[in-house]
This record gives C-alpha cells, structure tokens and sequence, in this order.
C-alpha cells in the first residue's frame, strides 16, 4: 500500500519505463517515421505530387518485381500473376495511372490524415472534457443530465452519418471530415471525463479542497484534471488513431479531402478500380494507414502501462 | 494429534521473504486467535494453508491437515480438500459474493462441486445451511441476489459456503473488520456457536486483540512475518514477554494523557439545532414522486472551547452526513448550525469557514498525488483574503506542531507512510488556527500502535492550543480514550448524550447499551475467563 | 423488471425524437430554402416553386416536422427527387442489404472474439496470449475497406472462390445471399473482432482479480471452473456495452463497404443521394441507420438487465 502512487515521483522514473516499454517504443518510432515523414513532404517530396509522367504510368515497384522474379518452385503460377509488372527504378513505391509517384502522394497523403486526426481530437478534447468536468462537478443536476443525455444522442450517430449529414448540406471537404470526427469524439471525451472526475469528487483531497473554500471550477482545474491527464492522453492517442481510420473511410466514399488534395482514402478508392492490373496502388496506402494506426495504439498502450503504475504492477 | 499443524512455514514472493519458520497448531474444536498489524503476514499465512497463494509464491516447511501434508498437494487434490474439509472465509463480505448469481446457487455450489449429490440435494442443503447462519427461509430464500442483502448478512452467506459441507476446520481472515460493531458481536457468536456445534476447527485472524481475546483458546501473535509469541489465551496476555507483544497490547487500551486542570469554557463554538437533512428517495414507481430519505433528523447538540465531543454511531446512521452540513458544504432542510452565533451553510463567508476545519479517514486518499506536501498543507490558506507572505513558515510550524520535519514539505505525499500522512493531514487542519476540527474517523484506518501515537498527538495539541474537536468514530473504546462528552447517533437521530465516562459506564438508551455490549473488551474478556477457569 | 424495461422504452422514444429533431434541423433548416438547394443555382422559380410545393416546405416549420415524422411512423419517407419514386420503396429493397450484412459481421465478429478472448485471458503471458494480443493489435489497426480490397485480391481475383462484387439478390436463395455477403462480412468482422476480443480479455482478467473468485477458490473450484461459472457471466457485462457500441460502427462499415463489393445497399443509395443533392432520400437514409442504432441501443440496455441482477431494480 505504501506504494499507491508513485505518478508524481520524477520524470527519470517515467522515462526509464518508457525506455523499457517495447511497444511505447515500437509505437513512437512508426508515430514519429509517419509524422517526419508528412513533415518533409512541405519541403521535400521525391518528386512532384502532381508530376504526370505517362512513360512511366503503373510502374510497380522494384521490390514487387523483385518478388516476383524469384519463381519459387512449387509457388506455382497463378498466385502471383497479377503480380507480374515492369518497375521503374527512380519511382520506389511504383507510379499510378498518370505516372505519379506513389511514395510522394503517400507522404503528402500523411499530412492529410494527421491533420484531421489532430484537429478532430483537439474539437474533442477542448469541447468534450470541460463538458465532462461540469456534469461531474455538478453531478445529477439539470445540467449534469443535459449533458449526458446530449452525449446519448450524440453517440446515435455514428462519425459517417455525421459526415453524411454535412456533406450533403455543406458539400464534401477536408474541413467538414474535421468537424464530423470531431464532434463524434467530443461525447467520448465527455463521458471519460466525467466518470473519471466523478469517482475524484468523492475522494477526501477534494473534500479537504472543499472545506478549504474551493469552488468546483478551482477544484476542477487543481484537483481533477490533474489527476486524469493520463488517462486523457492514453484516450487521445487512441481517438488520434480513430480519428486517422475515420478520414480514409470518409475519403474513401468520397466525404472526405477532395482533389487535388492528396488523401490515403481516396488513393485507396482511385486504386480500386485497377486493384487486378495494379495492387501495389492499394498495397501502399493501405500499409501507411495501417503502420500509422498501429503505431499510435502501440505507443497509447505503452503510455497507459507506463502511466499507471497499478497496472503497470499487475502485469508482472 | 492436533487438527491443523504448521511447523516451519516460510514463504517467499519473487525475491522478498513473506513469512519465516512459522509454527501454528488448531485442535478439534477449538479456535486459535491469529493476530498482527498490516504487513505481518497473518492473511499471507491464511492463504498458504489454503494454497490460494498469488502466483510466484513459493512455500517452505510444512502444513498438515489431520496428518496428510498440504504443501505437497496437487491442485487438484488440494481443490477436493477446500471447501470440504478446510473452508475459509474473508474481510469484505461487500464483495466476496458474485453479485450475478443467487445466495442460494453459491451455497450450493459448495455441494456441487465435490460431488455426490443432485442439483435438488445441494439445494437442500443450501437451505439447512443458510437456516444454520441463521438465514431463515421466510426472509432470506434461496432466490436472493447479493445486492439484496446488508453486510453482515452476505458475511453469513460467505460463513454458510464455508461450512455447507461441516469442514474439519474453518479460516476466518479479519471476518467482521468490515462490520458495525453490533453486527460484529452477532457473527462471533455465530462462528463460535458452529465450532461448538460441528466440533470443527478456527483459525481467526485479526487485528483486534479484544476479539481474541474473547474468542480464542490459543492465540498467536504475529509481527513482521514472525511469531513472536504464541500460546494459551490467559496465560499469553497475563504474561506477555516479547516487547511487540507489550506494545502492542498496551496500545489496543491506550488512554492519551490529558493536561492537569483542563477546563472546557461554557462559550459555544458550535451550535447545532434542530437540524434536518433530506436525501431525494430512489424512485419506486415510474408514476410516484420518490418519497425523501430523511439522514438527518432533528439534531441538537453544542461544543464549547476546548471540549472534545465524540459521535458514534454504526454506518448509516448519518453520522458522514451531519459532517458535511457541519463543515457548511451541504444546505440542510430544517435547523440551523452556528458557528460561533453565525449559520454555517455552502455559500458562508471565507473567515467563518476557516473557523472549522477536518481530518479524515483514509491517509492515503485525503491527498492531491501530485502536490507538494507544502501546497498540499497550505490548500486552506485559500480561505484567507490575502495569501500569507509567510507561507512556508507556517506550514513549517504545522508541520513540526504535529511531529513532522519542516523539510517534509518539499516531498511528495507518496514519500510517507499511513501514520504520517495522517499527521499531515491534521497539519493542513491546523495550518489555520481553527477553533473546530472535525475528525471523521481519524484514526480507524491506522493499526493500533500508530492509532494510539496519533490519539497522543490530538490530545496534546487540543490541550495546548485550545482546540475543540467534533470526533466522528465507529469505534467505542477510541471515543471514550479522548473524548470529554459523547453523542450516540442512530438512523439520523441523537439518542444519547452525556459525559463519556458516564454514557460508558451507566448507559441509559437501550441502543447505547447493545452497542456498548457488543464492543469486546479485553480486560473483561479476560476476567471472565479467569471466573470460568476457576469454577 | 417492469420498472426497468418502461424506463429503457421511454428513453427509446426520447431518443428517437430527439435524433429526428437533429436530422430534421440539419437538413431542412440550416440550408435556408432545401428546394432551390436541392436545384441548384441555375433553376428557373418556378421548377423551385413546384419542389416547394411537393415538399410542404411552405408550411410553418412545426408542422412540416410532424408530418415528416407522421410519415416516419407510416414508413413513408416522400418521393424521391432524382428517382422520382417513392423513398420507401429504394429503401425497402437496400435495406435487406445492409442490415444483414451488419448483424452477419456482428455474429461473426462475436463467434470469433468470444472463444479468442477467452483462451486469452485464460492463458494469460502465454505464447498464445502474447500471439493473440498481438494479432488483435494489427486486427485494430487495418481499415475494414481496405482488408476488404485484400479480401477481394486474394479470394476474388486470384483464388476466384467468391464473386468480386455484386449481389444475386433474396431471391436466389438464402445461401446465395450468404455467400455474397461473406466477403464483405469477414472484411467489416475481423477489425471488430479484434477490438472485442481484447475488451473480453481485459474484462475476464479484471474479473478474475475480484474477490468473489477468490471466495469461489475457497470452496474448492479450480481456476477453470471460477472462470467459466463465475468470472465469465460478470465479464460480460461490460463486452455488452461493447458489442452495442459496436453494431453502429458495424452499420456504418457496412454502407462503407457496400462500395467495395458493388451491393446495392443502403451506402450505395447515400452517397448517390448526396452528390444529386437528393436530400429526402439522405435524411430518410439517416434517420433509418440512426433509428436501427437507438433500437439495438435499446436491446443491448435490456440485456445488461439480465446479464446484471443489481440493474433490475427490486429494491427494498
């Protein structure tokens, strides 16, 4: 018991963890490759976005040619066969149907969805979590109900019907992704906020900040929020990558970025077409959401076990 | 040959030792009191006996039962054996029950899972056991869910899955800690009443040495993973040798010494009439308006400077509630609270607020994690309209007014064990000069040579700095330790008030004195096993 | 019980007005004038002025809600502006799509977490635990559409077992439906999967800490019979809440996916709707999905009554 909690002793203990923790850091290094990669993309691409070049239209790439090449006995011949393809060496990710370089569109196709991520989570957590903090500070008040019962509503609708509701009013855009994710993650945040300040408000500290003469909002910004930043970082890593699924959905169908803004859902919906001709154009979209995705969950899992060192124990 | 022998136990958890050369013997019908502070391994011991130990645990030595070694036990042989011939029970009967399935399903399982009997047959002797708890059927059938059911009854449910099958010998690890001290009385009966019945085995585990001291044939007591002293109940606590055992015992009836010609002045400090307080009921018909839960009802009562004033009473007699009308941070329907003639009340002036401050219960949630203990001391000093330009000072002086360093206040609060989280919180009490402090159960987390440390600091602070304290206690015997006056509480109103040593000794409520029957006591304990032994 | 279910039923009907209420709002107040809207900039007055018409849009506002909503109740939903039918007879046929292949992808997304969950959560750090973790880990990560372009790649174009699209309809037979809607089924199934299966593991291990299986030990149990009798039944609880969330994500893939496989579904009918601007066949569509998610909403809350004694009521 002695050890309860152990989240205010230091940052060295924190960072020792984090060293130590195998998926925090798997999960940091795919987060930060996909970030400095959207990043370059505003200085450097290999080449131009929009550069078509029609010699060198559904060049595949030299490893998928590679791949193909090695002709394992017993692989048989069918397997394989849509695989067989000509590449051209300059182009590492292969080219599409107007000979664009698909490593250059995956790159500035990150900024997409990082950006949308990012500000559909900052909509959630700006929104959701002081809406979260007033309904636990005034637990079973009119506003208290209010806003739960907005948060139900609110959850009836899932992201893609709240995209399709804007988009068919204020036609499809980046913008509009943005405000469908993120009113989406706003009653997410509300009610972990909530639950999560609602257990806080009955433990003594606050009743001693109580008696001490603090108000909720004081008690709210002192006490409570302090003591679930974690879990809200843990939630907001998880809501980020949410967030990045999301846009390739609303992309895909079309409710997302639109031209000329590179997007992985709509590279994913223009490759589909030639899906038997050229994979490798929904090879690579597809691999850049799901590293990406899969490197935010990683790295909010680490953070959750390092974070919270009860669970940190139990592990053992 | 006894029943039950340990000889030699050790245990080991990774790399840290739990338990070292422990010897134990239960007889046949006989109960062997187990006793020790947090962290002496007594449940560790419990546990090992029963082989539940958590994984990476290992033992050394040896357990056994009726002759047959435990430790070499397979895990099968040793799931055939529990609940048939060992049985235990635990601490917190609030969530040892599965809360989705009947008392009579959890009963019965007992039955069910050593076999030999139809689902019919197992229910049947569910039934005979939950009427052996003294469950009966026409209140208590066997279609009742947990959450039905008050805490002292689910401990019976626990006791009934632990006996439906008559083991040979029973574990009770801290069964009635949880307990009003009422309901506590009732299942020590009960438990000594089957060992007599089935001629079975208990070992009981406790903290409480007065329990033991009533219950036990043979106790051990245990400190660090260590039996330090063990032997016949009398004999041990008339003759105790090991300095623990002394502390210890001298603890469990320590009396804080008051300063000489201590006088309480007749001026009110605070003033409580007639004061009601309304809960919205749960609703029962969608059409009905919810009738209100009265947890508060009309009580009156006054403290004056320098006077100590306990209020007992067993869980939700309103005893938390009146607390938070008197600390002004709930309204209440009826009456008023004055603090020195001014109403106390949620929206009162800072400086009245500062008046009356409070410590309490638990000393490892009454803290921000994240806060100095400087910050965490001074939190009051938000009351004061212009903050102290001497801050650190006078966290300083509160801190060494309650036996802690002035250095303490750079350290984070996970730095300090129990007791002295407890003295930081009386520290941030104090930090202020209130007149008031209420302390809501103050010392009932703590074991018992802290509790007495802490009781000393009280008494001396309140006789040096004048201080009047409202004590809010389950427990009898720590109110009447430093109390001057007593308030006894049930279902939100004041049954009886009186000088403390006059409610104790010549109690007149009927109430007061069930509660004061049913609190054991080890010098009577004792005396009346003595009278036994002669006659 | 009673007490119980009357209280869910008349959230249900609160729910259901309330989201009504949101659709209505967006689609017909915030764009000002749906008619001209909905025609576009270069319509002469008096097309716009029929489509007035034919849309009661000169009523007051309350008035075209409740005969909107009367309608709703007669499933009648308008006529469709592009179409020129009738909104429930498009709807009627598509919804017999979607809604199958989301309770399909729903059962299987169940039958393959529950037994991974469990094995998981029995054996917990072994082999098979660290392998399913990680599997689910990746399952989270990869977008349904795109699993599903996988899916056609590899069973479609390359092993040719199933068609790569399309559907047969009803009344070719119940299994021919089936069939076309497995591949769709798995791709929308297997990332849910993933999520329920490691919701199930935590839930049993939080379980198995409890101190009624410890209880349970004590009368003589072993670890597998606290697991299956007692831990599993309260480990369900929260999964409950899981799957219920889960089958708005699950109808919100399933018009996403709808795209990939060529079915002409609810997705399919939407998302024409939104780019003709057809805004009856789009709030029509909406308050459907949104009605099928509040009612299963509705199912799940009743299940957790039974699944959890406490919830019941019978208070004394």
């Amino acid at each position: 018991m002695s050890d309860v909690d152990a989240s205010g002793s230091g940052q060295q203990n924190l960072l020792g963890a984090a060293l130590k923790s195998p998926s925090f850091m798997i999960g940091l290094v795919l987060t930060l490759i996909f970030t400095a990669g959207a990043l370059l993309s505003f200085i450097w691409t290999p080449f131009e976005v929009d550069g078509v070049d029609i010699p060198n239209r559904l060049k595949c790439p030299p490893v998928q040619e590679w791949i193909w090449g090695l002709n394992f006995p017993g692989w048989g011949t069918n397997w394989f066969a849509s695989w067989r393809c000509a590449s051209a060496p300059q182009y590492l990710l292969g080219t599409d149907h107007f000979g664009r370089d698909v490593l250059s569109m995956v790159m500035v196709g990150a900024r997409t969805s990082i950006a949308v991520a990012v500000v559909a989570v900052g909509i959630g957590i700006v929104l959701g979590v002081p809406l979260g903090l007033a309904a636990a500070a005034r637990r079973g008040s009119l506003l208290d109900e209010i806003i739960m019962r907005t948060n139900d509503l609110v959850f009836a609708f899932p992201a893609l019907l709240i995209a399709i509701l804007i988009t068919a009013v204020f036609g499809p855009s980046a913008v509009n992704a943005i405000i469908a994710i993120g009113i989406f993650n706003i009653p997410v945040f509300a009610r972990l906020t909530r639950g999560a300040a609602l257990s806080l408000w009955t433990r003594e500290f606050v009743l001693a900040a109580r008696v001490a003469g603090k108000g909720p909002v004081l008690i709210s910004f002192e006490h409570i929020l302090p003591n679930i930043l974690n879990l809200l970082i843990v939630q907001g890593t998880i809501q980020f990558s949410l967030g990045i699924l999301a846009e390739a959905a609303l992309s895909y169908v079309g409710l997302g970025a639109q031209p000329p803004i590179p997007s992985w859902g709509r590279m994913l919906a223009e490759a589909q077409t030639m899906i038997a001709i050229a994979p490798h154009l929904a090879l690579f979209p597809g691999f850049a959401i799901v590293l990406t995705v899969l490197g935010l969950n990683l790295m909010g899992d680490g953070l959750r076990d390092i974070l919270d060192p009860k669970l940190r124990r139990e592990k053992r | 040959m006894s029943l039950l022998k340990v000889k030699d136990l050790s245990l080991k958890i990774g790399d840290s030792k739990i338990l070292s050369d422990i010897d134990l013997e239960v007889d046949k019908g006989e109960i062997l009191g187990v006793i020790g502070e947090s962290g002496s391994g007594k449940s560790m011991t419990a546990l090992s006996i029963m082989q539940l130990l958590p994984e990476g645990a290992r033992t050394a030595g040896s357990v056994q039962l009726d002759g047959a070694e435990l430790l070499e036990k397979s895990e099968a042989d040793m799931c055939a054996l529990r609940g048939n011939d060992m049985g235990m029970i635990f601490q917190e009967p609030m969530s040892a029950l599965n809360p989705v399935k009947t008392i009579g399903e959890q009963v019965a399982e007992t039955a069910l899972v050593h076999g030999g009997v139809s689902r019919a047959e197992a229910g049947e002797i569910a039934r005979q056991t939950l009427d052996r708890v003294e469950l009966p059927a026409s209140q208590f059938p066997l279609t009742r869910y947990p959450h039905e059911l008050s805490g002292g009854q689910r401990q019976r449910v626990v006791i009934a899955m632990a006996i439906a099958l008559r083991p040979r010998l029973l574990i009770a690890d801290e069964p009635t800690t949880a307990l009003d001290v009422t309901t506590q009385a009732q299942i020590l009966t009960l438990l000594r009443r089957l060992v007599e019945e089935d001629g079975m085995g208990l070992m009981l585990i406790t903290h409480d040495l007065a329990v033991v001291a009533d219950m036990a044939d043979h106790i051990a007591i245990m400190q660090k993973g260590v039996v330090v002293e063990a032997g016949e109940t009398l004999s041990v606590f008339r003759h105790m040798r090991h300095p623990y055992s002394k502390a210890l015992f001298e603890a469990s009836s320590h009396q804080p010494k008051r300063a000489p010609g201590r006088e309480v002045k007749k001026d009110n400090v605070l003033k409580v009439s007639g004061v009601v307080r309304d809960y919205p009921g749960q609703r029962i018909s969608l059409f009905k308006k919810p009738k209100p839960f009265r947890a508060v009802d009309g009580v009156s009562f006054a403290i004056s400077k320098r006077e100590n004033v306990g209020l007992v009473g067993e869980s939700g007699c309103g005893k938390s509630t009146l607390t938070r009308a008197i600390l002004g941070l709930e309204a209440v329907q009826g009456g008023k609270i004055e603090l020195f003639d001014r109403p106390v009340m949620p929206g009162m002036a800072s400086a009245l607020r500062a008046g009356v401050q409070v410590v309490f219960q638990d000393p490892y949630g009454s803290f921000n994690p994240r806060w100095k203990v400087e910050r965490l001391v001074a939190e009051p000093f938000h009351l004061l309209a212009t903050p102290p330009a001497d801050r650190r000072a006078r966290v300083a002086e509160a801190l060494k007014d309650v036996g802690m360093e002035p250095a303490d206040m750079d350290k984070y609060i996970h730095e300090f064990s129990g007791g002295q989280r407890q003295r930081i919180a009386i520290a941030r009490a104090l930090v202020l000069r209130p007149d008031l402090i209420v302390l809501d159960e103050a010392v009932s987390a703590l074991d018992v040579s802290i509790r007495a440390q802490i009781l000393d600091l009280l008494a001396e602070l309140s006789d040096r700095l004048g201080l009047s304290y409202l004590f809010i206690s389950h427990d009898l015997s720590v109110v009447r330790a430093i109390t001057d006056r007593v308030l006894v509480m049930k279902q939100g109103k004041i049954v009886e008030e009186g000088k403390s040593e006059e409610v104790f000794n010549n109690p007149q409520h009927p109430y007061t004195k069930e509660l004061i029957g049913a609190t054991p006591i080890i010098e009577t304990a004792l005396r009346m096993r003595e009278e036994r032994q002669i006659t | 019980m009673a007490i119980f279910i009357g209280k869910r039923l008349i959230s249900l009907v609160l729910s259901l007005i309330a989201a009504s209420l949101v659709v209505f709002f967006v689609i017909e107040v915030i764009p000002g004038d749906p008619a001209s809207f909905m025609l576009g900039l270069n319509a002469s007055p008096e097309t716009v002025e029929a489509l007035r018409q034919q849309m009661g849009l000169n009523l007051p506002l309350w008035e075209r809600y409740f005969n909107w909503a009367g309608g709703l109740l007669r499933w009648e939903f308008g006529t469709s502006y592009t179409y020129k039918v009738p909104v429930s007879d498009l709807v009627s046929d598509r919804i017999w799509i979607s809604l199958p292949l989301a309770l399909y992808a729903l059962a299987l997304s169940t039958l393959i977490a529950f037994p991974v969950g469990i094995l998981a959560a029995s054996k917990r750090n072994s082999p098979a635990d660290v392998g399913i973790m990680g599997a689910t880990q990746l399952g989270i990560a990869v977008p349904n559409f795109w699993f599903a372009m996988l899916l056609v790649l590899a069973f479609a174009i390359s092993l040719r077992w199933f068609s790569a699209g399309g559907f047969p309809g009803w009344e070719e037979g119940f299994f021919a439906g089936m069939k076309a809607l497995t591949l769709p089924a798995i791709a929308l199934a297997l990332p849910q999967a993933s999520i329920l299966a490691r919701v199930m593991r935590s839930s049993l291990l939080d379980t198995l800490s409890e101190d009624y299986i410890r209880t349970a030990r004590a009368k003589g149990l072993s670890r597998k019979q606290t697991l299956w009798r007692h831990a599993l039944r309260n480990a369900l609880i929260p999964v409950l809440t899981i799957i219920g969330l889960q089958f708005s994500f699950l109808l919100a893939g399933a018009i996403i996916i709808e795209n990939v496989f060529f079915l002409p579904g609810l997705g399919r009918l939407v998302f024409q709707g939104i780019t003709q601007r057809d805004l009856i066949v789009v709030k029509s569509v909406v308050m459907l999905l949104v009605f099928a998610v509040i009612v299963v909403t509705f199912v799940v809350d009743i299940a957790y009554g039974i699944a959890d004694p406490r919830l019941r009521g019978q208070r004394r």
